[in-house]
């Protein structure tokens, strides 16, 4: 178990405890205690919830693209929260050059979760800058590519793309009604995408052309694409859940990035 | 004995851009109905839109494509049918925008509303004629009524589809382009339906109380700089709402 203060604010209070609290119940958790306060800002919920620690990402994730969330801060207390930051905590490792050697074998961890869970820490931490400098962001995703364990890096990449996505459908593609996922991805998706790289649409299949995050024979940055794309069009087309599949990638020698989106 | 109607060109361009900046008025506030999330905050969106929509879009369009007709006689309006007239312009439009206010798009949704926003145009437009007072007869050609309708209807049903289904810079300008035509393509249609027809110089009852085109004028301008203040002050907030979202 494990229990967090999450921190959020809204542009207003009105059925704010109700539809996060849902939002937290929804996840496994439980809400411990509340406080509701507003200022010029608008109006900030701090809550204390406890649930399983597996569940946290998914909590930060549902609170992180909540349409009534405008930010929202969360941190760990108790003693459970020393084993998770450990957790989360990972070693920077250098900038790999192309090599003809295989790539390195990822030993199986200790924790089956944790090959998926994503370094909260870092990604939380280079999503201001993404924001402040977007489009122009893949400095900081290959800065956070080369930055994080390679065992987490996918899953850093995509709730990186989640949230910056998320992020970039409240502030430009909101208003409106909600779409069909051929029209979401026709009218969201590829005007957003084609901001940050070459693209080529057809159907729920998009083709990213020249991607700086995957470089043949090194790594793959696609699932930042992935997530991306979930994180924008997830909002659009609800109550369904937007998924993205990996077809192929430059960095295993394929001509270009291919996903292919569903829901 | 028919009389012929000429027009100001420069009014009657100046009431297609107030019916345009009416509608994109309208349509910025209307596109936000659906991120409402109490009752309250609805009807306030919803209010606003119409009265933005009926109000500016509509009824001003309106009174200042009757001020660029000339038909070589004094007329002055019936003041209970001219308040009625913009009543219903007002209540129609918020109406067919609450109908396709909501977030999940249908076509029969569309049809409804565009019917309810085209049939408020008319109605407006009729009954704003209906207020007319002069020494002559107004007789319609029932074909021209009903296209005049019909363009209402199918025009107000591409402007709400655009505005609700497009995204980026022509989701409200391509709308509120399409939403003038479909105002100002029904009133110069009814225009071309209505005959005027001398009576002799018989003045209506009530003829010298009516609201003359000064009064119609200050209103208008009245109305028209309310939506310009309007769309500033919905500039500004989403300025500032945009720059407050974190990611």
């Amino acid at each position: 178990m494990v229990e967090l203060e999450v921190q959020v604010l809204s542009d207003r209070r009105e059925g704010l405890l109700a539809e996060l609290g849902r939002a937290v119940v929804a996840n496994g958790f439980s809400l411990i205690r509340q406080r509701l306060t507003q200022d010029s800002h608008g109006a900030w919920l701090t809550m204390i919830v406890r649930g399983p620690s597996e569940q946290r990402f998914a909590l930060e994730e549902t609170l992180g693209t909540h349409n009534r969330v405008l930010s929202f801060e969360a941190s760990l207390s108790g003693e459970d929260a020393v084993a998770t930051a450990v957790f989360a905590k990972s070693t920077p490792v250098a900038v790999h050059a192309p090599s003809p050697e295989p790539p390195p074998i990822i030993e199986p961890s200790a924790t089956p979760s944790a090959a998926v869970m994503p370094d909260i820490e870092r990604v939380e931490h280079i999503l201001p800058k993404l924001a402040q400098d977007y489009p122009s962001i893949y400095p900081w995703l290959v800065s956070l590519e080369n930055s994080v364990d390679d065992a987490v890096r996918e899953s850093s990449l995509m709730l990186a793309g989640r949230r910056t996505g998320a992020w970039v459908y409240k502030r430009d593609y909101a208003l409106g009604a909600k779409l069909g996922l051929s029209d979401a991805i026709k009218r969201i998706g590829v005007p957003a995408l084609r901001q940050l790289a070459d693209i080529e649409q057809q159907g729920v299949h998009v083709h990213i052309l020249n991607s700086p995050l995957c470089t043949p024979g090194v790594q793959s940055g696609c699932k930042f694409y992935g997530g991306y794309l979930e994180g924008l069009l997830g909002a659009s087309v609800t109550p369904k859940k937007v998924f993205v599949r990996h077809l192929s990638c430059r960095s295993t020698g394929a001509p270009h990035c291919s996903l292919e989106i569903s829901h | 004995m028919p009389m012929h109607v000429s027009y100001n060109w420069l009014l009657v361009l100046l009431s297609y851009a107030v019916s345009v900046l009416g509608s994109f008025t309208s349509l910025q506030l209307a596109v936000a109905i659906p991120l409402a999330t109490t009752p309250r905050q609805r009807t306030a969106a919803v209010a606003m839109a119409g009265g933005a929509m009926g109000l500016g879009a509509i009824w001003a369009m309106h009174f200042i494509a009757m001020l660029a007709c000339d038909s070589g006689m004094h007329v002055t309006y019936a003041p209970s049918l001219t308040a009625l007239s913009a009543v219903v312009a007002f209540a129609a439009c918020s109406a067919g925008l609450m109908l396709v206010g909501d977030a999940l798009f249908s076509w029969l949704r569309l049809l409804a509303a565009g019917s309810c926003m085209g049939l408020g145009v008319g109605a407006m437009h009729y009954l704003g004629m209906a207020a007319m007072m002069m020494p002559a007869v107004i007789s319609y050609n029932a074909g021209l009524v009903v296209a005049s309708l019909v363009i209402a209807i199918v025009a107000s049903m591409a402007a709400l589809w655009l505005a609700f289904n497009l995204r980026g810079p022509w989701q409200m300008v391509a709308s509120a382009l399409v939403m003038g035509f479909a105002v100002c393509g029904m009133h110069y249609t009814g225009m071309t339906a209505a005959t005027f027809t001398d009576n002799g110089g018989q003045l209506p009852d009530g003829y010298a109380d009516g609201l003359r085109g000064d009064n119609l004028g200050l209103t208008v301008f009245g109305i028209v700089g309310t939506l310009l203040v309007l769309m500033l002050v919905l500039h500004y907030w989403r300025q500032r709402y945009r720059s407050s979202i974190s990611i």
